[in-house]
This record gives C-alpha cells, sequence and structure tokens, in this order.
C-alpha cells in the first residue's frame, strides 16, 4: 500500500477514438443517465472534402478541475473536492440552482429536472473506491482512456505524461482541467 | 450540453432585487438629505420606504422557485461560503428584506400601524408591544441599510461577473452595470410613484428625482461604453462573446430597446425637464406624459438589461 496522497485523472488518447460510443452507454447504464442527457460525450469535428478528409473523435466528460469553477460558486458546498482530486454532488445537499451548470467552462454538468439536482461525470466514485475502473474506461474497445494517479510515479499516467505530448482544453479558462489528451 | 438554465424567473429576480435596493437607496438618500428642522416629512423617502420592501421579496419568491427543489432553499443558511456570490447574496437578502420591512414600519404613521395591528389575533396580543413609534430611527436604519442596499444592487451583477466560464460577463463593469441600473430603476418607480398619487407634486421633489435618475442613466452610460471598449480590446474569447450584442442575436434589443428606449431616451427628455433650473430659479418643465414616459422607459431599460445578460451570458464560451 503506498502513502501518497493520491490524484486521479484521465488521460485519453483520442486518436483511438472510433466512435463507438460505447462509454456513453456505459456510463449511462451504470449511473442511471436519463436519455435526454449525458455525462460524457464524443465530440465530432468533420473538415475538408474528399479525398481530403478528416473525421476526428475526442470523447469528453468533467475534467476534474484542479481548481473548480463549480465548487467555487456552489452556494450549499454540495459540489465539493474529494481529496483524491475527483469533483462530486452531494444529492442531499444541491438545492438545484443551477449556479454551477453555468460555472463550468466544459459544460460538463446538466440538470435532471425528474431529480430537481445536478448531475455530471463522478468518475464513477463507487467503483474505482472498491478498486474498479470507471465504466467508460473499462467499457472502451479501442482503449482511448486511460483512468489512474498522477501522483504514483510508476504509474501508467505518469509514465505517458511523460513520454508523450499532450493538452488540455481550455486552459485559459483557469480551472486546471485534469483529463490530458495526448497529441 | 450547453443549456439556458437561467431564464425569465432569474431575469425577473434580478430586476426586482435591484428595483428594490433602488427604492431604499432613493428614500435612505431623501431622509438625510432633509434638515432637522424641517417639519414636513419627505414625501420621496416616504414612498421609497414604502416600496423598497415588497419587489426584493416578490424576487426571493421567484428565485426560490426557480430551484430544482423549493423547499430545500433553507440550505443557503446553513452554510456560509465567501467564494460563492450566490451564498453572499442569498445573506445579504435577508439582511435586506429585514432592514427595509423594518425601515418601512418606521416610515407608517400611527392610524396605518393600527390598521396593521388590528390583523393579529386575540391569542397573539403580546406582538401588540411591537406596535411602537420607530420614526425617530429612521436616520439610523436609513445608515445601516445604505450599505446593504447597494450590496443588493451590487451582487446581482457580481453573481454573473464572477463566472470565469462566461466571456460575456466576466468583467467587474457587470457589477457597476447592474449597480447603477438598479439605483437608476428605484428613481424611476419613484416618479411613476408620485405621479400616481394625488397630492401636486413639489418642484424640490421631481428635480431630486430627476437629478439622481440622470446622474444613475449617466453613471450607467460611461460603464456600457468601457464595457464594450475594454471588451473589443480584449482577449479573443471576450471579443467573440461580444458579437452577441455587435451583430448576432442580442443587438436589437441592446441597441435600440436598451441603450436606446431604456437609457439614452429617457436620459435626454429628464435633462430636457430639468434644463430650465440651469439658466435660472426657474422650475423645472415637467410635463408629466414626459415624465412618465421617462420613468416607463427606464424601468423597461433595466429589465432588458437583465435579460439580455442572463441570457447572453449563458450564450458565451470559450471556444
Amino acid at each position: 500500500m503506498s502513502t501518497h496522497s493520491k490524484r486521479y485523472a484521465l488521460v485519453i488518447d483520442s486518436k483511438k477514438c472510433i466512435d463507438c460510443k460505447a462509454c456513453v452507454v456505459a456510463c449511462r447504464a451504470e449511473n442511471g443517465v436519463p436519455l435526454t442527457k449525458s455525462r460524457n460525450w464524443i465530440n465530432e469535428e468533420h473538415r475538408g472534402t474528399w479525398p481530403k478528409l478528416l473525421a476526428a473523435f475526442e470523447p469528453e466528460q468533467c475534467h476534474h478541475c484542479a481548481d473548480p469553477a463549480c465548487v467555487r460558486v456552489c452556494p450549499t458546498g454540495a459540489s465539493y473536492q474529494r481529496a483524491d482530486g475527483v469533483v462530486v454532488i452531494d444529492d442531499v445537499q444541491c438545492i438545484g440552482c443551477r449556479y454551477c451548470v453555468i460555472a463550468c467552462p466544459y459544460d460538463a454538468r446538466f440538470f435532471r429536472e425528474d431529480r430537481g439536482v445536478v448531475e455530471k461525470c463522478d468518475l464513477c466514485a463507487r467503483r474505482i473506491d472498491r478498486g474498479d475502473m470507471p465504466a467508460c474506461v473499462e467499457t472502451c474497445p479501442s482503449k482511448v482512456r486511460v483512468f489512474g494517479d498522477l501522483n504514483d510515479p510508476d504509474g501508467k499516467l505518469t509514465e505517458l505524461l511523460e513520454k508523450r505530448e499532450y493538452r488540455v482544453k481550455k486552459p485559459e479558462a483557469g480551472t486546471g482541467p485534469q483529463i490530458y489528451y495526448l497529441i | 450540453m450547453k443549456t439556458i438554465e437561467w431564464g425569465l424567473l432569474i431575469v425577473n429576480y434580478l430586476f426586482l432585487g435591484g428595483l428594490s435596493a433602488g427604492l431604499f437607496f432613493v428614500s435612505a438618500l431623501a431622509t438625510y438629505l432633509r434638515n432637522r428642522e424641517d417639519t414636513k416629512d419627505s414625501r420621496i423617502a416616504r414612498l421609497g420606504a414604502l416600496m423598497a420592501p415588497w419587489p426584493v421579496m416578490l424576487g426571493c419568491l421567484l428565485l426560490v422557485f426557480d430551484l430544482g427543489h423549493w423547499y430545500r432553499a433553507y440550505k443557503l443558511y446553513l452554510h456560509f461560503r465567501w467564494m460563492s456570490p450566490m451564498s453572499i447574496g442569498s445573506w445579504l437578502l435577508v439582511a435586506f428584506t429585514l432592514v427595509s420591512l423594518l425601515y418601512c414600519f418606521a416610515w407608517l404613521e400611527e392610524p396605518q400601524r393600527n390598521q396593521l395591528f388590528a390583523f393579529v389575533p386575540t391569542r397573539l396580543n403580546f406582538l401588540h408591544t411591537f406596535n411602537s413609534d420607530l420614526s425617530r430611527y429612521r436616520r439610523q436604519l436609513a445608515a445601516i441599510g445604505f450599505p446593504i442596499s447597494i450590496g443588493v444592487g451590487i451582487y446581482t451583477g457580481v453573481l454573473l461577473g464572477a463566472v470565469q466560464s462566461r466571456p460575456f460577463w466576466n468583467t467587474n463593469l457587470v457589477a457597476q452595470l447592474f449597480l447603477f441600473s438598479a439605483l437608476s430603476t428605484g428613481s424611476a418607480a419613484l416618479i411613476i410613484a408620485l405621479l400616481w398619487g394625488r397630492k401636486t407634486i413639489e418642484f424640490e421633489e421631481i428635480r431630486l428625482l430627476y437629478t439622481l435618475d440622470i446622474c444613475f442613466l449617466t453613471l450607467e452610460f460611461f460603464v456600457v461604453l468601457p464595457y464594450i471598449i475594454h471588451g473589443k480590446l480584449s482577449v479573443q474569447a471576450v471579443q467573440d462573446s461580444l458579437k452577441l450584442i455587435l451583430g448576432g442575436p442580442f443587438t436589437l434589443v441592446f441597441w435600440v430597446f436598451f441603450l436606446g428606449l431604456g437609457l439614452l431616451v429617457p436620459l435626454a427628455i429628464e435633462t430636457w425637464e430639468v434644463l430650465p433650473t440651469l439658466w435660472s430659479k426657474a422650475s423645472v418643465h415637467f410635463n408629466k406624459v414626459w415624465a412618465a414616459t421617462a420613468a416607463l422607459l427606464v424601468l423597461m431599460g433595466g429589465f432588458l438589461l437583465r435579460y439580455i445578460f442572463v441570457y447572453a451570458g449563458q450564450m458565451s464560451a470559450f471556444k
């Protein structure tokens, strides 16, 4: 058992993504997300005219930012960050004001009218707490997503981020996003 | 998933909260400006005091019903989170409502107070001990409420401005804009209230309201200008967000209905009204139709400002 504090994050190798949306379905099943909403999604980019074409896919979800705007604006503390970096929502404390939905630069949150609270990706907190992978990571057939602990010097994330070029999305929003996209 | 989360309930609340703040501010100012020797009460101070608590209370009701769980609103008061403008604002609203109610009570005449306490059921007779004359504390209550009313007026802008992910909002100019607009709607509402009353309007009364409104509208105008200029000189995301009012869906409502009809036209009318006082001791023009038109336009402008900012802000984002 290591004694260092954990910092969970995702590394995403978008080039491997084939837009099968298995991650979206797995998330929906795991977290009971209604069909009209989504905790994760795939951005698509199509460019050019035949035969010079580009079709690029990029999975996205909550970035579990280092300095999350959603947590800062929450008036009741329902949105909070766990010691391991995962940003979660306490359903009981959420009053449904939706300030966090507006404050998220990634539009990763949504309001569930039926439950009157805000929801988003929590990296499958229940699963990772018992040592499993998040549902989207486990199900991905082309192994786009890599989940792990950034603070683990021998971990997969450390290795990938040391060896590969990467970027984060919208760093100018100043929230310190923690999804790393390999280039 | 991009959605518009805050709609007309929030727009109305921001407007009503600002209106109350403005009414209280102008009333408190009129209370101060009155000489201690004056035997007659200031009608502006009285009307403002009597009107101030109600719009904000209605606004808070709208706010509560906008929540996913209206009955969870109490949870706002189990926490104080100083980094969250909404948390600060919810405490400010309570403080403001209490002070403005007390201030309103202090302006009630004795027969009015007795009428009010006639509603108290006999079982709650002890409540009658509260039926006391607070009129001597008006100045103190005005003093306490002064900063709180400014706080409420400015916080509605901070609520939007302190969101770093929405470039259209993310400047402290929004806070100043909302404050001056709030104060201006307060003085406009008082012009309407004066016109509504049957008593003749005195020169000093209408001059005070016109002067205040001209000041507030001018201040507001000189915040709108830098808002646009700074935005155009800012980073790409802010420049892009300004396209919402520079050619985008909010262009007409911003330039014609807010800035034109809701700000510059009433400013021009009110300036024309007080113009004679600049040359001689002559009275203001005081045309009732013009006064009512200007005041109503100011209220419309105040509402539209909130409408534009709430909606356009939510549509702006980093690319």
